[in-house]
């Protein structure tokens, strides 16, 4: 049991406001072990993001419990929010600088990420000489340079043109495989849950529960891209079209 | 990233480059012949005797004016004084206003507390508190720092405090997940995100300096060019309060174009790229 990395249990979630209160997560359990990449997909608004906010610690449960103990996380969102005044190294040293654990240990570690990742060229340009597909990895390499365990990616995706996407989405499938991290990642899309993922979750509509939950096994592919060419492909992609159920729009 | 371009440039874009080009020069050219027009006006209108320049003054008595108290070792007395002061002012100004918006972006609460007297403050006239300011600073220099300080001081407190709560959530939001503190949050996202916000308040507030510092020359003062002014109208000397008013155009955007210099300076990854 040692290799569970995040266990949720048992877990509701209720926002509070003057207008009113709104149930974002009812009674859910789960668990994710040490290297695995699990994906959640669900209606939009179903509470998904919330999961993850819980998970890093940024919001507190209502009730039940949720513990990711000794381990790290690190959140990637859907906006890279690369801060404008810094340069591309400045911004991947953010998180180190936060930690208070800015060494030249750590940046040679994190200055060896933009390497290792073909952006070493560009450690001195600023956010805006980049491109969408270019910030989104750097914001990826500022949550790695804090050397976590666990991933967070809150739909790290979806401000992306399509072509961008799929290739970003391999090259990131390649990182978090590369540094053996374990990832959780919230999307609406179903496809790229399906082919970067181990495990997929279904939520349910607001308040989240999970509906139904499918481990992944694909005959081909090593990489997103070509996970999507795998004949099972087509299978589980219907099968969770159907159970996310979207009535209308 | 402008001279590596060059060579390659069409014909076409070297063309439409000149018309650019051509009309920022005619913009230049024409605002200083509208300057020259209206000097030259003004003193053909005043010897031909449309305007009495008795009442009217006239370019060369301007120009004779600030000649004869430069002579008379006046002329930097009172811009010293009156510089002086502005600048206590609006230094004063932009640090107590950056501090106390500092102090109502930390505490949410203590912001909502004071909102209405911020707004009170804001549309009171602050001329109206002049007799209060020498009761309690007297008759002098300091009054009218204190007058500049009061006008400048609440306009920088709301659009600093404007600035810093533009910040979207989502950095903020970054930060946390970084796993961030209030005061990280501030130093590393939420200042830095609003030096160009407060550049701008800043640039305001130069200006409101020189009205809290002119007014209050008007109120109590023994020199400075709010002094002249006053005393040229008391004494029926148009010549000289028409000088002083030449000079304090100059100085104005002299120190509103240092402002904008240092704004240039200091955001200047705003013009990377």
């Amino acid at each position: 049991m040692e290799d569970i990395v995040v266990d949720i249990n048992d877990v509701s979630l209720i926002y509070h406001e003057r207008s009113g209160e709104t149930p974002a997560v009812d009674h859910l359990s789960m668990q994710v072990k040490r290297g695995e990449f699990v994906s959640v997909v669900g209606p939009s608004g179903c509470g998904k993001t919330s999961v993850l906010s819980l998970i890093a610690g940024i919001i507190e449960p209502s009730s039940g419990s949720v513990s990711i103990d000794g381990f790290k996380p690190g959140y990637m969102l859907q906006r890279d929010h690369l801060l404008d005044w810094r340069n591309v190294e400045g911004n991947i040293l953010l998180g180190l600088e936060v930690q208070k654990n800015l060494t030249p240990q750590t940046r040679n570690c994190a200055l060896g990420l933009l390497d290792t990742y073909g952006l070493s060229a560009f450690a001195k340009h600023y956010p805006r000489q980049l491109s969408g597909g270019m910030r989104q990895k750097v914001a990826l390499i500022r949550t790695l340079a804090t050397s976590p365990d666990v991933l967070l990616l809150d739909e790290p995706f979806s401000s992306l043109d399509y072509q961008t996407r799929l290739r970003l989405s391999d090259e990131v499938y390649d990182i978090i495989k590369n540094e053996h991290k374990t990832a959780i990642l919230v999307t609406h899309d179903i496809s790229e849950a399906i082919s970067m993922s181990d495990r997929l979750l279904v939520f349910t509509r607001r308040p989240a529960r999970i509906k139904n939950e499918h481990k992944i096994s694909l005959s081909r592919g090593d990489t997103p891209i070509a996970r999507r060419k795998a004949p099972e492909f087509k299978d589980y992609f219907d099968v969770v079209w159907k159970e996310l159920d979207v009535g209308e729009v | 990233m402008k001279s590596e371009k060059a060579a390659a440039y069409s014909p076409e874009h070297a063309a439409f480059l000149k018309k650019l080009e051509n009309r920022d020069r005619f913009v230049t050219i024409a605002r200083y012949a509208l300057l020259i027009l209206l000097i030259a006006m003004w003193e053909i209108l005043a010897r031909v005797g449309v305007i009495d320049s008795f009442i009217g003054s006239s370019p060369v008595r301007v120009a004779q004016t600030v000649a004869r108290l430069y002579a008379a070792g006046d002329l930097f007395l009172h811009i010293g004084v009156t510089l002086f002061e502005t600048v206590v002012g609006f230094l004063l100004g932009t640090a107590l206003g950056t501090l106390i918006a500092i102090l109502l972006w930390w505490s949410p609460a203590l912001s909502r507390v004071l909102d209405p007297y911020l707004v009170v403050l804001n549309a009171l006239p602050k001329i109206a508190l002049g007799p209060i300011l020498i009761v309690w600073f007297g008759a002098g220099v300091s009054s009218i720092i204190a007058m500049a300080l009061l006008v400048s001081l609440v306009v920088t407190i709301m659009s600093v405090l404007a600035g810093f709560n533009e910040i979207t959530g989502d950095k903020q939001l970054l930060m946390r997940t970084l796993g961030a503190t209030k005061m990280q949050i501030f130093t590393k996202v939420v200042f830095p995100a609003s030096v160009p916000t407060i550049m701008n308040a800043l640039k305001l507030s130069v200006g409101m300096s020189w009205v809290g510092v002119i007014v209050g020359e008007y109120l109590v003062s023994k020199a400075g060019l709010g002094y002249l002014i006053v005393y040229g109208g008391q004494v029926f000397k148009l010549d000289l309060v028409m000088s002083s008013i030449a000079v304090l155009c100059v100085l104005a955007a002299l120190m509103y174009y240092g402002v904008a210099y240092m704004e240039k300076r200091l955001a200047s990854w705003r013009y990377h790229s």
